[in-house]
C-alpha cells in the first residue's frame, strides 16, 4: 500500500511542485491550502506523513499542531515542517508540539524533502 | 632832694632806660637770626624788584648753593621764571601767597617742586622794602603723591577686572542657564553627594515632576517618585561607571538614552551630569524599517523558493529531459537564484542584529572543527580558481570554547569566501588556528587586491564595499563583515584585519577561552 502524505501549503506552486516530486517517487498525495481543511483532511484520510507550512492565513502551523495534540490519533501523524523562515525560537516551539524536522524553504531541493520522507518510511 | 640831682637822675634814668632799649633791640635782632638760621625751612628775602637779600642756611643746603652765590643775585636765577614772577606779582599786589607750587632749581638734584608761602615785608611808614618766600620740598610728597595715584589707578584697574570677571561670570552663567532650559535634551545633575542639584524644563516634562519638589533629594528620596524611579533605578545599577550609555522605556511607551558622566576636577568627583535623549521618534521608525525590510524579505522568500524548487526539478530531470544548453543556462539561473536567497538572508540577519533578535545559541565547541568544515566546502572552488591553500592548524587540540557553531562558521564562510573572490590569479590562501594566552584566534589571509587605506575605517559597516572590490566582483551584498562585526563582538571576542592595498590582507577573529563571556551571550 501506498504512503499517504499530506501537504498543508498556502502557496500554491510549491505546493504543485512537492506535489509533483512527491507523486512521482510513488507515494499518494493529498493537498490542502489551510490548516483548518488540513485537520478536516487529516481527520478523514489518516495519512501517514504530514508536510507542514508554518504561516498561513486563518491557521498557523503552530496552531495546526496544537489542534492535532488535543486528538490521541492525530498527535501519532509524524510531521515535517517546511517553511519560510528557521527562527532557532520557532525552531523549539515546533520540537515541543512533536514535530519531526525543520526544513527551510530556500534552503533545501525537493530532492532533499524525498530523502528525508524515504528515511522517515525506512 | 634837689633840682640837679633831679635832672642828672633823669638823665641817668634816660641813659638807663636807653641801654636797656638798646640791649633789647639787639636781643631781638639774635632771636629774630637764630630763629631765621635755626627754621628748617628754606626763606629768603628779597627787594621789590626780585633781588634775594638774605636767605636762611636751610635755603643753602637745599639749593646746594652757598651765600655768597645766591645773595645780590635775581630770585628768578633760583625758580621757574614764570613761577616766581606771578609769585612776586601777587605778594606785591595782595601782601601774601600761601602754598603756591613752584619750580626751585638746585645745584645738584635739578628742578624741583615746592610749595611757597610769602609774605611781605613794610616799614613803619608803609613803604614796601621786599617780601619774604619760604616753602618746602614737596619731592617726597609729589612722589607719595604719584605713588598713591599709581595704587589708586591699579586699584581701579583691579575694580574694573573683578566688575568684568563679574560681569563675565554673569554672562557664562545666563549663556549656560540659557542653554540648559532650552536644551532640546533632558538634564538632571547630582552633586557629589548624590543628592539632585539640577533639572532642566524638558527633564521635568519626561518625568512629569517640578524641580522644587525634588530638588536637593538623594537617590533614595528620589525613588519614591514613581515617574523618576526607572532612572533612579538604573543609575544605581550602574554606581561606579564614569560614563555609560542605556536605553530606558518609560511608560507610555518613551524611550529615553540615558547618558550618565561624571563630572571630575582635579581627579575628585564633583558630581554626575545626566542626559536624557528622548528616542522614542527613532525607535518606531527604525522598528518600521525592520519590520518593512523583514516583511519584504519573507514575500521575497516564497517566489525565490518557487524558482529554486522549479529550477532544481528541471536540472533533476523531475520535468522532461534537458538539451545540453538548457541544462547549461538553468544552471547558471539557479546560481543567480542563490544568490539572491543569501541576499535576502543577510538583509533579515542585519535587520535581526538591529532589533536585537539575532539569537546566539553558544554550546562548548571545537573551533577548529567548525573552521575545517567550512574549508572542506569551499575546497572545490578553491581548486576552481587555481588558489593554493595552506590550513595551519595547532598540533594539540584546542580547549572548548563556548560559540554558536552556526553563526561562527558563518564568520568564517565569510572570511573564506572574501579571500577568495578577492585573490589574484594563481594567488595563495592561508587559513591559520591560533591559541593564544586567553583567546584562539582563526585568521585567513590571501595575496589579493587588499583594502585600500582610505577605507579602511569603514570596512565593517553595513553596506560597505571596497572602491576595488566593486571592480572585481560586481556581486556581494556588504552586508558579511557587518554580520560577522556582531557575531564576534556578541561571543566577547575581537574581530579585525590588517592589509596592504594589491598586496595582502588577513581578516582574523579571536572567541575568548574564558567563561566570563557567558555573560555577553546572555543579553541576546
Amino acid at each position: 500500500m501506498k504512503n499517504k502524505i499530506l501537504i498543508i501549503e498556502d502557496e500554491k506552486i510549491l505546493l504543485d511542485l512537492l506535489q509533483k516530486k512527491l507523486s512521482q517517487e510513488g507515494y499518494e498525495i493529498l493537498v490542502s491550502h489551510n490548516g483548518e481543511e488540513g485537520l478536516t483532511m487529516m481527520k478523514e484520510q489518516k495519512p501517514d506523513l504530514i508536510l507542514l507550512d508554518i504561516i498561513m492565513p486563518k491557521m498557523s502551523g503552530f496552531e495546526v499542531m496544537e489542534e492535532m495534540n488535543k486528538d490521541p490519533e492525530l498527535k501519532l501523524i509524524p510531521v515535517i515542517i517546511v517553511s519560510n523562515s528557521g527562527q532557532p525560537v520557532e525552531i523549539e516551539r515546533a520540537q515541543s508540539l512533536g514535530a519531526k524536522d525543520w526544513l527551510v524553504k530556500t534552503e533545501f531541493d525537493p530532492q532533499l524533502v524525498i530523502d528525508k520522507v524515504k528515511k522517515l518510511f525506512a | 632832694m634837689t633840682e640837679e640831682t633831679d635832672i642828672a637822675g633823669k638823665i641817668t634814668e634816660e641813659k638807663r632806660e636807653n641801654v636797656s632799649l638798646l640791649e633789647d633791640l639787639s636781643s631781638l635782632e639774635s632771636y629774630a637770626r637764630e630763629l631765621f638760621s635755626f627754621s628748617p625751612l628754606p626763606i629768603c628775602f628779597a627787594s621789590p624788584i626780585g633781588v634775594i637779600l638774605e636767605i636762611n642756611p636751610a635755603f643753602e643746603r637745599l639749593s646746594g648753593f652757598g651765600a655768597y652765590e645766591i645773595i645780590g643775585e635775581p630770585i628768578e636765577s633760583f625758580f621757574k621764571k614764570e613761577d616766581i614772577l606771578n609769585l612776586s606779582k601777587e605778594t606785591l599786589e595782595k601782601g601774601f601767597v600761601r602754598e603756591r607750587e613752584l619750580h626751585f632749581n638746585t645745584k645738584d638734584k635739578g628742578e624741583i617742586i615746592v610749595s611757597a608761602f610769602s609774605q611781605i615785608r613794610k616799614v613803619k611808614e608803609g613803604e614796601t622794602i621786599g617780601y619774604f618766600i619760604s616753602f618746602f620740598d614737596l619731592t617726597e610728597v609729589k612722589k607719595s603723591e604719584i605713588e598713591l595715584k599709581d595704587s589708586q589707578t591699579a586699584l581701579l584697574n583691579m575694580l574694573e577686572d573683578v566688575e568684568q570677571a563679574r560681569k563675565k561670570s554673569d554672562e557664562e552663567r545666563n549663556k549656560t542657564v540659557a542653554i540648559i532650559s532650552n536644551l532640546a535634551d533632558g538634564l538632571i545633575v547630582f552633586d557629589a553627594e548624590n543628592n539632585l542639584s539640577t533639572t532642566n524644563p524638558l527633564s521635568e516634562k519626561i518625568f512629569d515632576i517640578k524641580g522644587r519638589d525634588v530638588m536637593g533629594r538623594s537617590l533614595e528620596e528620589l525613588e519614591t517618585f514613581p515617574t523618576i524611579k526607572p532612572l533612579i533605578e538604573l543609575l544605581q545599577k550602574n554606581p561606579k561607571k564614569q560614563l555609560f550609555r542605556e536605553e530606558l522605556v518609560l511608560q507610555g511607551e518613551t524611550t529615553l538614552e540615558v547618558s550618565s558622566v561624571f563630572m571630575m576636577l582635579e581627579e575628585k568627583r564633583t558630581g554626575t551630569l545626566v542626559i536624557l535623549h528622548n528616542i522614542t521618534r527613532e525607535k518606531v521608525v527604525e522598528k518600521m524599517k525592520s519590520e518593512f525590510v523583514s516583511l519584504a524579505a519573507h514575500q521575497l522568500r516564497t517566489p525565490l523558493s518557487a524558482i529554486k524548487w522549479t529550477l532544481s526539478m528541471l536540472l533533476d530531470g523531475d520535468l522532461g529531459s534537458l538539451t545540453a544548453d538548457q541544462r547549461s543556462f538553468l544552471e547558471k539561473t539557479y546560481i543567480s537564484n542563490e544568490r539572491m536567497i543569501a541576499l535576502i538572508n543577510d538583509l533579515l540577519d542585519s535587520t535581526r542584529i538591529e532589533e536585537g533578535r539575532y539569537v546566539y545559541r553558544p554550546v562548548l565547541s571545537n573551533v577548529k572543527a567548525q573552521v575545517q568544515t567550512v574549508v572542506d566546502n569551499f575546497q572545490e572552488e578553491i581548486k576552481k580558481r587555481g588558489l593554493k591553500l595552506e590550513f595551519k592548524k595547532p598540533d594539540k587540540d584546542l580547549p572548548k570554547v563556548r560559540i554558536d557553531e552556526e553563526k561562527i562558521r558563518l564568520v568564517v564562510e565569510n572570511f573564506l569566501d572574501n579571500a577568495i573572490k578577492y585573490s589574484s590569479i594563481g594567488g595563495s590562501l592561508v587559513v591559520a588556528i591560533e591559541k593564544g594566552k586567553e583567546e584562539v584566534r582563526v585568521s585567513v589571509t590571501n595575496s589579493g587586491i587588499g583594502v585600500p587605506e582610505e577605507q579602511k575605517k569603514r570596512v565593517f559597516s553595513k553596506f560597505f564595499r571596497g572602491s576595488n572590490a566593486i571592480k572585481t566582483e560586481t556581486e556581494g551584498t556588504g552586508l558579511g563583515l557587518f554580520i560577522s562585526k556582531n557575531i564576534i563582538e556578541a561571543h566577547g571576542g575581537t574581530i579585525g584585519f590588517e592589509s596592504v592595498e594589491g598586496k595582502q590582507t588577513t581578516f582574523f577573529f579571536t572567541i575568548p577561552m574564558k567563561e566570563e563571556f557567558e555573560e555577553f551571550l546572555k543579553d541576546f
